[in-house]
């Protein structure tokens, strides 16, 4: 690859104090594409989001953000480079939806500057790009789940980076808000060219979202590639332990595999 | 200017000449009573009648002063420990400061030094005892260089508990001493005079714009770990540097006042009801709402005097401001909150 990838892992260990969840983990990210990362409870999966920022430091191993290592980078200069959607995110009680995206800007304000008028534009791009804008002067408390999500994504396009992390941006959504979701991910990417991964736990969106899809199992990657290749019946029976079966979708002509579980077979 | 910076501006000026309208009545009231055009041009006007300028300026500017320095203190303090532990329950107190302070008050006021403890190095047994309080809070509850909420919330009920006990162990040993002890333990402004308002100045002065500049980092704070450090927060040096920061806050209040309750409570709460929860609001008004508070509760307690129920003592004294803030605040307070906390 001769561009730079936004984000490159490199013989990565990382974990938490007794416990090392990755240990030796490649994997580069290519610009402008959507990654999902999946994989059973407890594979690593927010370890590895989480290595990317920095918020968990590596043992071993590098992470580079545009081929420079975060160790060498203050946490503002990563706070430009990628933003990051936790997988609970949670904010003071009675905060406004604005005021919440308007902390988003903090890499570019810095502790004690203005939002500006750059800043003002980003946070109104922000609003618009979620279908917030109507609800901008709402407490965040007030709004349902889909649309707080959506906050939390607005907060983190506020910052301007153009690499963006979500771990399990859909778990607690209906199905109508996780479409919603995953929709407003595929725009960005179309729209502004945004390199995104996603931790999902629907192997379905999977299919239909990614560009590319890494499986995680223990801490390794046991399967990267285009969705339709990894995501085979073979794999849902290796790595998450149920049946599944191939189906042909009638409109588009895809083939895609879905669970159904061990007393189906 | 959009609808909620209009809102919060009207707030704020309404505050503020609130506490104007508060800080002249204050002027005016004592012994002798002043009407509030004299109090003005005893002020402003060097030609004014000389025993007016002499109340104003010699007794009553450096206390009045003193409740609008100690107010600010402690309602930023509050706001700021509200952040730090995420926890609207959090005020200045649980910084340890006020309880590590008291206890070194109590120790030098009853002689407990074995030393002769000449009046003078009072402050310095007080500002010794409050860096100790917040150190010990600190260390207690910091792993590996790491402050978490919740830890530090649970370690500094704890530690003031323990300095609590300490002080009444000591009380209990010396009630010849309780007169001048008990104001320590109250918050008093009475018989401040200007050699009192020029230690809280710099406390103040420094503390406050610091606290109120910092608002955007202070922000990030009440977010959760996560998404405050992804946003290129220094987590933990926040935390640590937004904790040194409200314990100066107490530190500066106690040193001139005594341990005042009620005020780093109730007026981040006030706050954030009116205001919301953005830093950006929440803080200055918090700020502005503790001046008010003490101004008022100091004002009536300047008004009403006593027989302190101590056998040594036969003066009438004022009231200690500590003991009426919570009297009139409290109900205020009851009433704001179920009127917005869901």
């Amino acid at each position: 690859m001769s561009e730079r990838a936004p984000v490159r892992l490199a013989g990565v260990a990382s974990g938490y104090r007794r416990r090392l969840v990755l240990d030796g983990l490649d994997l580069a990210l290519r610009r402008g594409t959507i990654t999902a990362i999946v994989g059973p409870n407890g594979s690593g999966k927010s370890t590895v989001i989480r290595a990317m920022a920095r918020l968990l430091p590596a043992r071993r191993g590098v992470v580079l953000l545009d081929g420079r290592d975060v160790r060498e980078l203050t946490s503002r200069d990563i706070a430009r480079r990628v933003s990051v959607l936790p997988q609970a995110p949670s904010g003071p009680a009675g905060i406004t939806v604005r005021e919440l995206v308007e902390m988003g800007r903090f890499p570019h304000t810095g502790f004690f500057g203005r939002l500006g008028v750059s800043g003002h534009r980003a946070v109104q791009e922000a609003l618009e790009l979620t279908g917030l804008a109507d609800l901008a002067a709402r407490p965040l408390d007030e709004l349902s789940g889909g649309e707080r999500q959506r906050a939390w994504i607005a907060l983190a396009l506020a910052q301007g980076a153009q690499t963006l992390l979500l771990d399990e941006p859909t778990t607690f959504l209906d199905v109508r808000h996780q479409f919603e979701v995953l929709d407003l991910l595929l725009s960005l990417r179309r729209d502004r060219g945004m390199t995104i991964v996603v931790v999902l736990h629907h192997l379905v969106h999977a299919a239909n979202y990614a560009d590319r899809v890494v499986v995680m199992e223990g801490g390794r990657v046991v399967a990267d590639g285009a969705p339709s290749d990894v995501l085979t019946v073979d794999l849902f029976t290796r790595v998450f332990g149920v049946a599944a079966r191939l189906f042909i979708d009638p409109e588009s002509g895809r083939s895609l595999c879905l669970p159904v579980g061990r007393s189906m077979t | 200017m959009n609808e909620p910076a209009r809102h919060f501006a009207a707030v704020m000026l309404a505050a503020g000449a609130g506490a104007l309208v508060l800080f002249v009545l204050h002027l005016g009231l004592g012994t002798v009573w002043i009407p509030p055009e004299r109090v003005f041009l005893a002020l402003v006007d060097r030609a004014a009648d000389p025993t007016d300028r002499t109340i104003v300026w010699g007794l009553r500017l450096p206390r009045a002063l003193l409740a609008l320095l100690v107010g600010m203190m402690l309602g930023l303090s509050g706001a700021l420990m509200q952040s730090v532990m995420r926890n609207r329950l959090a005020e200045p107190g649980l910084t340890g400061v006020s309880a590590g302070g008291v206890l070194m008050a109590v120790v030098f006021l009853a002689g407990l030094w074995g030393l002769p403890a000449p009046r003078p190095f009072l402050p310095v047994a007080v500002l010794g005892g409050a860096i100790a309080g917040c150190a010990l809070v600190l260390l207690a509850s910091q792993r590996l260089g790491r402050i978490d909420p919740l830890r530090l919330l649970l370690t500094a009920v704890i530690v003031n508990a323990l300095l609590v006990s300490l002080t009444s162990l000591v009380m209990l040993r010396s009630e010849y001493a309780l007169g001048s002890i008990l104001p320590w333990l109250i918050g008093s402004l009475n018989g401040r005079v200007w050699g009192d308002a020029w230690i809280a100045l710099p406390w103040a002065g420094l503390g406050v714009p610091m606290g109120l500049l910092a608002a955007r980092a202070i922000n990030l704070l009440q977010l959760d770990d996560d998404s405050s450090r992804a946003l290129g927060l220094p987590l933990h040096g926040a935390r640590l540097a937004a904790f040194a920061l409200a314990a100066g806050l107490a530190a500066g209040a106690l040193s001139v006042a005594g341990s005042v309750g009620f005020i780093g409570l109730a007026a981040p709460n006030v706050a954030r009801v009116v205001a919301g929860a953005d830093a950006r609001r929440a803080l200055p008004l918090a700020v502005m709402l503790g001046c008010l508070l003490l101004l008022a509760a100091d004002l009536v307690a300047q008004s009403v005097s006593i027989k302190p129920p101590i056998p040594s003592s036969t003066q009438r004294a004022g009231l200690p401001v500590g003991a009426v803030l919570a009297l009139f605040g409290a109900p205020l307070l009851v009433v704001l909150i179920r009127r917005s906390v869901r």
